[in-house]
């Protein structure tokens, strides 16, 4: 049953990527006919040194021959290179992807860690002061600007901090050359973009673990728990918090995907050597096939994500496998 | 005449509602004794839920305002929170109206009604859900060992009632309570699954107490009912009695308006005049008095107490209790 | 227009068992505006939003008679100056003054906010009208190319576009609503799909109605509900992500001012203007907080149920 639940689902994917790939070249095209390579590195080229390099880049061919080149390469882990300096789409992202996945997987994980227990508690003691403080510093906490919140962090934890002369946490960057990036190293900068790309999942996931644990709690099979003799605690922690959690794997499911390039903004302003920061300063440089090939690496992950996150609803909720 | 197993008395239990106290229990007093099988009948708000909640103290958000519930010499109305979880799902347990929604979905069903017995008699996993699997095949489902691992959502209404028979039997307790068992099922299962009560009535000797609307189901199943309306008792005595001559306009009317099979083709259907009342706000005296046919006018000004009214039978109705016999097309 | 099928809308009398308030009954969008009218903080939130976008509207009039500045005027003599004096809100490195900004700011960011919705929403339901309403093949392609646009990381997405089209506010609007109108499409579809299978809709084809009347003066008039609730939570996203890539360069290009390309340059005001960070962030905040407050409060007056 899981099996084939499986199936069905990676065939939707399958056909969902095609789909990518077309609009992805679609867009590309757009560029191949105008963009003249190198030349900002050397506005003198002659004509045939034009054609040439163009014809190197395979910027020439029909659409279908370059597409299927294009697809071609990507099955051998090319995602094209860049029109800068050559240098190939797959070192960058084999460079930057574990720093992204460090940022965007703390990020997820003090989400998660903070948005369960203070979602139970506000179903437990609803309309209570506790209750009205959390919803309101969750519904501005998804309100204020990322980028935004991250200079504000930074002006308060670096710059303010270091003009007093109290320890401060750093600005930018992943680890500083200087100490040689260990691992408290590391952590000290990761604290700050963290918290920042956090604050929005941690915000949104405990409102929706408080209206999902009320829910489950009214639920009648709740009742016929505590029929049988129940402590309150097993009654809302093992029958009521197992129900309640199946939701969230989704939300959190869908975030998945977000994982490459949910934390773009953040990384910026930060610093941080990520997928994201990538993609944009190759923007700058109009470095077309570079952001393309970053994009297109991310969708894939995206869609590798939404099947892992449909994986695990039907390992969590038995009802689904069987439909 | 053996001590009652249980003896409600002068339950009063009231929730808080925008509009006011709703007094969805008023007044009410039964006893249970050991192997007995009692009806609660009344059409849908007349409180007999809430009775049975407050008996197992689970009437929350409702509050228990007066009254005793006495079970085996204790007065559950007093006990401790701790005490109450002792008792539930091991001395009484509960079944509840819709099987689909009262069994948690994502755990087996061998280990849910396995539970209990974890949970009371301190069992171990695979003990306990031997149990389970013996009780799963002897309330009627086939392939029980294969079956326990099974979730809620792989079986049918009428298994799955069968598996709440059994998750509410497992530490063999002394009184059942089953509210509303066979409402949600289809009306041949319903008679399987009456069958099966009564069956596990005979055989475990547990005193059960049976909560409907339908007359059908208790005069199958019941040795003596209870008549429910607005909160109170209207009547109450052996179901045999109780169904050849009703000793409470309530029940004389509810009697009559059920179609039959051996009536005339024209003549009309008997319902009962007017509506519910409103919790909040009884009708002053009897609830029922502005329904009643046979009512005068005392009924409007005190509210009549539950009294014997013929040999076996006891009725809350000034009428009856003043020797009227209740007649009528 | 025939709206939600409704005994009440026929007039017969409110029946039933006597609850105490005996209300006449009233139309699902009168109920609706009467459960927002009581919100009280949603209400504000909502007259805030109004507020906000009449200044947008009016800034020529209020940069003429309140400020006294232009937006784009730049002053060389008077940079970084702190809020008061005479500048209301201080002025930024070439001079400008601040609160003519914000003020001129409002406008870009709310109209493109709303060009957005107005995008996403129309194509949205379109597709998501055709998808549910038709079925069958029509609507596996239509939700296909759904899930793929919806697949592409947005963020990725926009910076791809806005280096492929020259950002001006209408083109932002546009590259923006290019993802969001795919959620609206799945939204509608579903509502489509509940609303199709209800009886009233039998009865009205089988008296003849054609396709593109029933889906518009029956479908749409359900569907609208959502939709409202859909969009007024969305724009508060939208007005961040519009914030973030102005903030990034790719967005609203300076000299016209936007709050988020004032912050561009912000790590370099830390350390003498700390205001200049201050001011366009809170706007941002205040608005999209308001706009989210308003969102919640329409979507609990049409379905108080959620909450």
């Amino acid at each position: 049953m899981l099996a084939k639940y499986v199936a069905r689902r990676f065939f939707a994917s399958i056909v969902v990527v095609l789909g990518v790939t077309l609009i992805t070249l679609v867009l590309m095209d757009r560029t191949r006919g105008t963009y003249v390579p190198g030349i900002d590195l050397n506005p003198s080229l002659r004509p045939d040194d034009i054609a040439r390099l163009r014809a190197d880049l395979g910027l020439d061919r029909p659409f279908y021959v370059w597409y299927l080149t294009w697809i071609w390469g990507v099955l051998h882990g090319d995602f094209g290179r860049s029109m800068i300096d050559g240098s190939t789409v797959m070192s960058h992202i084999l460079d930057r992807l574990p720093n992204t996945l460090e940022l965007t997987g703390t990020a997820i994980l003090i989400g998660v860690v903070i948005a369960i227990p203070v979602g139970v508690v506000g179903a437990l003691r609803r309309g209570s002061k506790t209750d009205h403080t959390m919803t309101v510093v969750s519904v501005a906490g998804v309100a204020v600007p990322q980028f935004w919140m991250g200079l504000i962090l930074i002006l308060i934890f670096s710059v303010t901090l270091e003009q007093r002369g109290l320890p401060w946490l750093p600005s930018s960057g992943a680890y500083s050359a200087v100490n040689g990036g260990d691992f408290f190293d590391r952590l000290e900068h990761l604290i700050l973009p963290a918290t920042v790309l956090s604050f929005f999942y941690t915000s949104t996931w405990s409102r929706f673990i408080r209206s999902s644990m009320l829910e489950v709690l009214s639920q009648d099979y709740i009742r016929t728990a505590r029929a049988k003799g129940m402590s309150e605690r097993r009654v809302v922690y093992l029958h009521g918090l197992r129900n309640a959690l199946i939701p969230l794997v989704t939300l959190i499911g869908l975030e998945l995907p977000g994982l490459v390039s949910g934390g773009l903004v953040v990384e910026v302003v930060f610093g941080w050597p990520g997928i994201g920061k990538l993609a944009f300063e190759r923007a700058l440089q109009y470095d077309y096939t570079t952001v393309m090939g970053v994009t297109f690496f991310a969708t894939m992950l995206v869609i590798a994500g939404n099947l892992l996150a449909d994986l695990l609803y039907g390992v969590l909720d038995p009802r689904i496998r069987y439909t | 005449m053996t001590q009652p197993l249980l003896e409600v008395q002068d339950l009063h239990t009231v929730f808080s509602t925008k509009e006011g106290w709703v007094k969805a229990v008023d007044g009410v007093s039964f006893e249970l004794h050991p192997g007995e099988t009692l009806g609660i009948v009344g059409e849908s708000g007349c409180g007999k839920s809430v009775t049975a909640l407050s008996i197992m103290r689970l009437q929350r958000p409702g509050v228990i305002k007066s009254g005793k519930v006495m079970f085996k010499g204790e007065d559950l109305t007093k006990a401790t929170e701790g005490e109450m979880r002792d008792i539930r799902g091991r001395e009484i347990a509960m079944i509840f109206q819709d099987p689909m929604t009262s069994l948690n979905p994502v755990f087996r069903t061998g280990w849910q009604v396995a539970e209990p017995l974890r949970l009371h008699h301190g069992w171990n996993a695979k003990k306990s859900l031997d149990s389970a699997i013996n009780m799963l095949s002897r309330v009627g489902i086939p392939s029980a060992a294969s079956r326990a691992e099974d979730y809620p959502h792989q079986f049918s209404g009428g298994m799955r009632q069968r598996v709440m028979i059994a998750m509410g039997l497992t530490t063999t307790p002394e009184v059942l309570i089953a509210d509303e068992p066979t409402t949600a099922l289809d009306v041949t299962i319903q008679a399987q699954i009456l069958d099966l009560l009564r069956h596990v009535n005979r055989e475990f000797g547990t005193a059960t107490i049976l909560i409907t609307h339908n007359l059908g189901v208790v005069a199958g199943m019941c040795k003596r009912i209870v008549v429910m309306y607005a909160g109170r008792i209207v009547e109450a005595g052996p179901t045999i009695d109780v169904f050849a001559h009703p000793k409470h306009p309530y029940t004389w009317a509810l009697l009559r308006s059920i179609p039959r099979l051996d009536a005339d083709r024209h003549e009309p259907l008997k319902p009962i005049e007017g509506l519910p009342p409103n919790l909040v706000d009884l009708p002053s005296g009897c609830a029922f008095h502005p329904r009643c046919a046979f009512k005068v006018d005392r009924c409007s000004r005190d509210v009549p107490t539950l009294q014997a009214v013929g040999d076996t039978q006891r009725s809350a109705c000034w009428v009856t209790q003043s020797g009227t016999e209740l007649k009528g097309a | 227009m025939i709206g939600p099928s409704r005994v009440a809308e026929l007039d017969l009398p409110a029946s039933g068992i006597e609850t105490g308030a005996g209300r006449p009954a009233q139309s699902y969008w009168n109920e609706s505006w009467e459960r927002l009218r009581a919100n009280r903080i949603g209400m504000i939130a909502g007259i805030l939003i109004l507020v906000f976008a009449v200044i947008a509207v009016m800034a020529p009039l209020f940069s003429a008679v309140l400020t006294h500045y232009q937006p784009q005027t730049i002053d060389l003599s008077a940079t970084f100056r702190p809020p008061v004096s005479p500048h209301f809100l201080g002025t930024d490195e070439l001079g400008r003054d601040t609160l003519t900004r914000l003020i001129w700011g409002a406008r870009v960011t709310l109209g493109v906010a709303l060009l957005t919705v107005a995008v996403s929403l129309t194509v949205g339901t379109a597709v998501g009208m055709l998808a549910g309403y038709y079925g069958g093949w029509l609507d596996d392609v239509l939700m296909r190319l759904v899930d793929t646009v919806l697949a592409i990381p947005a963020i990725f997405l926009f910076i791809l576009m806005s280096i492929l089209f020259r950002p001006t506010p209408v083109s932002l609007a546009l590259i923006i609503a290019s993802v969001g109108w795919g959620q609206v499409a799945r939204l509608v579809r579903g509502e489509v799909l509940s609303v199709k299978q209800r009886d009233f809709i039998l009865a009205t084809r089988s008296i003849g109605a054609r396709h593109l009347r029933l889906m518009l003066r029956h479908l749409l008039p359900n569907v609208l509900p959502v939709l409202i609730v859909a969009a007024s939570l969305g724009v508060g996203q939208i007005i961040l992500i519009e914030a973030a890539l102005d903030f990034l360069g790719l967005g609203i290009q300076p000299p016209t001012a936007s709050w988020g390309n004032m912050l561009t340059n912000a790590e370099s005001y830390f350390f003498h203007s700390v205001w200049l960070v201050y001011f366009p962030g809170v706007m941002i905040f205040v608005t999209v907080l308001a706009s989210n407050v308003f969102g919640n409060a329409i979507r609990d007056a049409f379905d108080p149920r959620l909450k």
